[in-house]
């Protein structure tokens, strides 16, 4: 059997943890390529149902990132995305998904090299867990 | 609850000149069935009826007003209010909903009627089936005495309450602008059955909702029969873009029962109708308690307390939980 490598969707806001990653690939930090990045304005635009529709369409795990509390360019943002993740997360779990699927992180623009760490330690985290079987999207 | 109270009580709200009209519950057209009916005028107060096995939710019918017929007197279309009949959980939902701003507070007329438990239309028609005439129902002394084909028939409380109706928290109405009848006495919040569940492990977990979650026919009974569920554009009838397709395949549905249960996170307060309306008896119930289980233990909040604060995700507080966060 080939080695397991997960597919993972990144979340990123716009002021903050996409600048983050940004300053990873600038200062040549290297990181795992199994992310797959998708740039969002604020945390708080990601509808929790963006979360559900990844894992279903083939992602193993998710990732949100954002700036780091009181720091939002929109001022409550993340704050209100903490509250949302954090339920759905717990309902997910419910439902038998490992919640370890699901991770939320604060990145600042400087932090290019907790981006870095963020992204091995969910990757390691989830070749752990190897590849999510149900739930995916029978027919495409 | 004295049925000759509630017509008097319901006389004087149609009496007051602000209401245009008041839903209350008539007699079905068989068996246990109960209906939510209209009332315009005094005449019409005969149709009015009350007994244990009015289950459907009356808030329900408040945000369809635009699709209702306007009553017949000038006078009367021209009124603002809409009286209603509410027990405990139904002014919870009220109270929800004029905290969403979904309908004004001066625009209702409420009847609070402490409830004792309803019963759950499932476990007396196996109790009793094919009942094809009308069944009457009367509460009495921890029994139901249910009189069919004026046979006459004792069956113990306990058997045929629903199942949320036995944890109730809020028997009385939160919120009403006439109460009839005395308080009673709530219990105390019992999650032990998700507490059990929560433990296994995600396997376990994982099949026994896949096989609640195959049988789903969406047939969306559970969202029709919501008090919280009167969004005018529902995520579940767009097509662009479509979250969710038609077809029943474990997937969809697991995405169909996932958006329900997180669209009422911090907004169901457990009437139970969505679990006793399903076909296929798929426990909605644990989902919803689950999300009202956790929203209690992290934010401190419940849903339908009143009709001023402000509804749980659209407002944070600094210190929320993060410790999940990286």
């Amino acid at each position: 059997m080939s080695k397991f490598e997960p597919n993972i969707v990144a979340f990123l806001c716009n002021w903050c943890s996409y600048a983050g990653a940004d300053l990873t690939g600038t200062t040549r930090t290297h990181y795992p390529p199994n992310v797959k990045v998708i740039r969002v304005m604020c945390t708080g635009r990601v509808n929790p149902l963006f979360l559900v529709q990844s894992l279903r369409q083939g992602a193993d795990g998710v990732l949100i990132s954002g700036c780091h509390p009181g720091e939002c360019h929109y001022l409550k943002g993340n704050y209100l995305a903490r509250r949302r993740f954090l339920l759905m997360k717990n309902l997910l779990e419910f439902i038998g998904i490992n919640p370890e699927r699901i991770r939320m992180s604060w990145v600042s623009a400087s932090e290019g090299k907790k981006f870095a760490d963020v992204i091995t330690d969910v990757t390691q985290e989830i070749k752990k867990i190897g590849p999510l079987k149900h739930f995916k999207k029978e027919i495409l | 609850m004295n049925i000759q109270k509630l017509k008097d009580e319901a006389k004087r709200a149609l009496g007051r000149k602000e209401v245009k009209y008041l839903i209350g519950y008539q007699k079905g057209s068989y068996g246990f069935r109960v209906s939510p009916v209209f009332l315009e005028s005094k005449e019409e107060l005969d149709l009015l009826t009350f007994s244990p096995l009015c289950t459907i939710s009356l808030p329900n019918y408040l945000t369809l007003e635009a699709d209702l017929i306007q009553p017949k007197d000038a006078k009367k279309a021209k009124a603002t209010k809409i009286a209603l009949f509410a027990r405990g959980c139904d002014s919870r939902a009220l109270n929800q909903i004029m905290a969403e701003k979904g309908i004004p507070r001066d625009k209702l007329y409420i009847i609070g009627i402490p409830c004792n438990g309803v019963i759950d239309l499932k476990k007396i028609e196996a109790r009793f089936p094919g009942v094809v005439d009308l069944a009457e129902v009367v509460e009495e002394n921890g029994k139901y005495i249910i009189t069919i084909n004026n046979q006459s028939h004792e069956v113990p409380k306990e058997e045929l309450i629903a199942d949320t109706c036995k944890v109730c928290q809020y028997p009385t109405p939160l919120i009403s602008n006439k109460l009839l009848g005395d308080k009673v006495e709530g219990s105390p919040a019992n999650y032990d059955d998700i507490q059990s569940l929560e433990e296994q492990s995600p396997e376990e977990k994982w099949d026994f909702w896949q096989e609640h979650f195959e049988r789903c026919i969406r047939c969306y009974a559970c969202k029709n029969s919501c008090p919280l569920c009167y969004c005018e554009g529902c995520i579940l009838d767009k097509l662009n873009p479509q979250w969710i397709r038609r077809s029943v395949d474990t997937s969809e549905n697991l995405l169909f029962h996932i958006t329900r249960a997180f669209h009422l996170a911090g907004r169901c307060i457990s009437c139970g109708e969505c679990e006793r309306v399903c076909p296929m008896d798929i426990p909605l119930m644990k989902l919803n308690k689950k999300m009202e289980k956790d929203v209690k233990e992290l934010f401190d909040y419940e849903a339908g307390k009143d009709h001023e604060s402000k509804p749980l995700l659209t407002t944070f507080n600094l210190e929320d939980p993060d410790d999940f966060v990286l």
